[in-house]
């Protein structure tokens, strides 16, 4: 983990209401694994005054560079958006937090996401690629042109499943798609991100198969790097749930095995 | 060179600077991007003699220019504290001033008897201000014959440095200080984060989840330099200063006010080298204005023939 001023290379409409932030990294590039995070500063201001956790959404072959997907939620995205050009360099802390665990002899896995949830999935379909590994993507978005980086998974060969709430054609849900492939196709394990809905039905799924299943989690954050003691979740601390902890968002995940997460 | 060095309660630190409890480092691991030697002293997170889960979330939520927060000091059971953090603690070199709190009189005062045990300490700062307790720092940082008996019973505790972190409370601020005085207390800390409240306008209800919760960060600055500047008048003991510091023209404000020590806050979760930069630019600064002994800062802003008041200690 460290604090670097990475220079922009781009900073571009994605898809939907989503933008794609590129930065030289090649220290933090390529120390990143997959479902962590980076920390980014708005320079010099103190409205917004914290800095903005982003999960990262893929690095180049070369891991060189990283790149962040966002959405215009408030002041500080929109102001990412409008002074992090080319020319200029983010200040950027990372990587932080804990990533996602791909089993050694894992061959099958799937990729359950939705809305920007979704964007902590990409850079975890290109290392399952890199090993071998086949990974089906279920995605979902309130509309279709929200479905981030669908080409992304569609690109390593295997199956992508979508569902936007606005297209009425649209009938099953991603779960649906998942529980009827996990009918004929063992999957050796489950990642979820973006939606408790989606949590509670991967961590069914995982529990009757026997086999891992891990959620990237969000909470609002000060620092990211365990000082603040601000981003706890509850959790279970046993896979019945009956006892309960709080656990730091920022180093002890922000990937959590489905069955730790509470209330989802 | 101009000399940094400076002498606060008997605490001799080689530079003024220092850290807000619980906003540096945890559990005796420190600093992933600077050396912990480079300040003056360390305030580590305040210990209590009891294990605590902390406050439900949500626990953080951004403000214009701070920080809403009610993390509500989870601490780890006294037994790790002891074998896992004091060691670590006491293998720094430089001085650490070891905050604590408790829920009661005899709980300070226990606290206090066991940290000064630890033999790992060159101060203990007790934290009667905590914003975010149901029981404990606040109860008695309001209340002058509260603070006065605490502060007193911590005193029979322990030899080592008390120093008593006070609520930014501007009807009790003054008489709380004279009371912890004149109780035996060796050094103030100020302020404390103030008490606040953000309400969601959708839901109508509070936006964190302890509903309660603190202020700060540069959005309380000037309310703290104010108090430093009051106690400064109304008491004789030596001022930690804090409340939003960021930068070093900040710590010269706060030393100006009368701070001898300033410490860097929460600040330091946005820009973690904001500590280690402002030292480098407070000495370029003195080295610019041919100051040459850093203490020639404190209580530059009073009056030329202004004098300190005579101590009150009654103990």
């Amino acid at each position: 983990m460290e604090q670097i001023d990475a220079p922009v290379v781009s900073n571009v409409h994605l898809t939907g209401e989503y933008w794609l932030l590129e930065v030289e990294a090649p220290s933090v590039a390529a120390a990143l694994e997959p479902g962590q995070f980076v920390n980014i500063r708005i320079r010099d201001s103190l409205a917004p005054f914290l800095r903005r956790p982003f999960s990262v959404y893929r690095v180049n072959p070369e891991k060189t560079r990283l790149q962040v997907a966002y959405k215009i939620l408030g002041n500080g995205t929109r102001l990412m958006k409008e002074t992090l050009q080319p020319g200029t360099a983010c200040d950027l802390i990372g990587p932080l937090g804990k990533g996602f665990e791909l089993p050694e002899d894992a061959k099958t896995i799937a990729l359950v996401g939705r809305g920007i949830g979704i964007a902590a999935l990409p850079m975890l379909a290109d290392l399952a690629a890199a090993r071998g590994v086949t990974s089906h993507a279920f995605l979902s978005a309130r509309s279709r042109d929200n479905l981030v980086g669908a080409e992304i998974f569609a690109s390593h060969g295997g199956q992508v499943f979508t569902h936007a709430d606005d297209t009425p054609d649209d009938v099953a849900l991603v779960t649906d798609h998942l529980l009827r492939m996990a009918e004929s196709t063992a999957f050796d394990a489950l990642y979820v991100c973006g939606s408790n809905r989606l949590i509670r039905q991967v961590d069914q799924l995982a529990r009757a198969r026997g086999i891992p299943a891990q959620s990237a989690m969000e909470q609002h954050m000060a620092c990211g790097f365990g000082d603040c003691h601000g981003c706890i979740i509850e959790v279970n601390l046993d896979r019945d749930g009956d006892t309960r902890g709080y656990r730091e968002v920022c180093h002890h995940g922000p990937v959590f095995d489905t069955w730790e997460v509470a209330n989802a | 060179m101009p000399d940094l060095s400076i002498t606060i309660a008997g605490i001799e630190m080689k530079n003024p600077l220092t850290v807000g409890s619980g906003t540096y480092g945890h559990h005796g691991r420190f600093s992933q991007f600077f050396p912990v030697e480079t300040m003056g002293a360390l305030v580590p997170k305040t210990i209590r003699p009891h294990q605590w889960p902390g406050n439900p979330p949500q626990r953080v939520l951004e403000v214009p220019a701070g920080l809403h927060s009610s993390v509500g000091i989870p601490s780890i059971p006294w037994e790790q504290f002891e074998t896992e953090d004091a060691p670590r603690l006491k293998a720094l070199n430089l001085p650490v001033i070891q905050s604590v709190i408790g829920r009661t009189e005899d709980e300070y005062a226990e606290v206090v008897r066991r940290c000064t045990e630890l033999d790992a300490f060159a101060g203990l700062e007790l934290n009667l201000s905590c914003p975010n307790l149901k029981q404990g720092g606040l109860d008695f940082g309001y209340d002058p014959e509260a603070a006065f008996r605490l502060v007193s019973r911590a005193r029979q505790q322990t030899d080592l440095p008390l120093i008593a972190k006070l609520a930014p409370d501007y009807s009790s601020l003054v008489p709380v200080a004279q009371a912890i005085e004149a109780a035996g207390a060796d050094a103030v800390a100020l302020v404390n984060a103030p008490r606040a409240m953000c309400i969601d306008a959708d839901t109508l209800k509070p936006m964190i989840g302890n509903g309660v919760g603190a202020l700060s960060g540069p959005a309380i600055k000037p309310m703290a330099v104010y108090m430093v500047w009051t106690l400064y008048r109304a008491i004789s003991l030596p001022i930690f200063g804090m409340g939003g510091v960021a930068t070093y023209r900040d710590v010269i404000e706060f030393m100006a006010a009368g701070a001898a020590a300033v410490a860097f806050g929460t600040v330091s979760y946005v820009d973690p080298m904001a500590l280690p930069r402002a030292l480098r630019e407070l000495e370029a600064w003195m080295v610019q204005n041919g100051i040459d002994d850093v203490t020639q800062l404190v209580g530059a802003a009073h009056d030329a023939d202004f004098e300190r008041p005579q101590s009150r200690r009654v103990a």
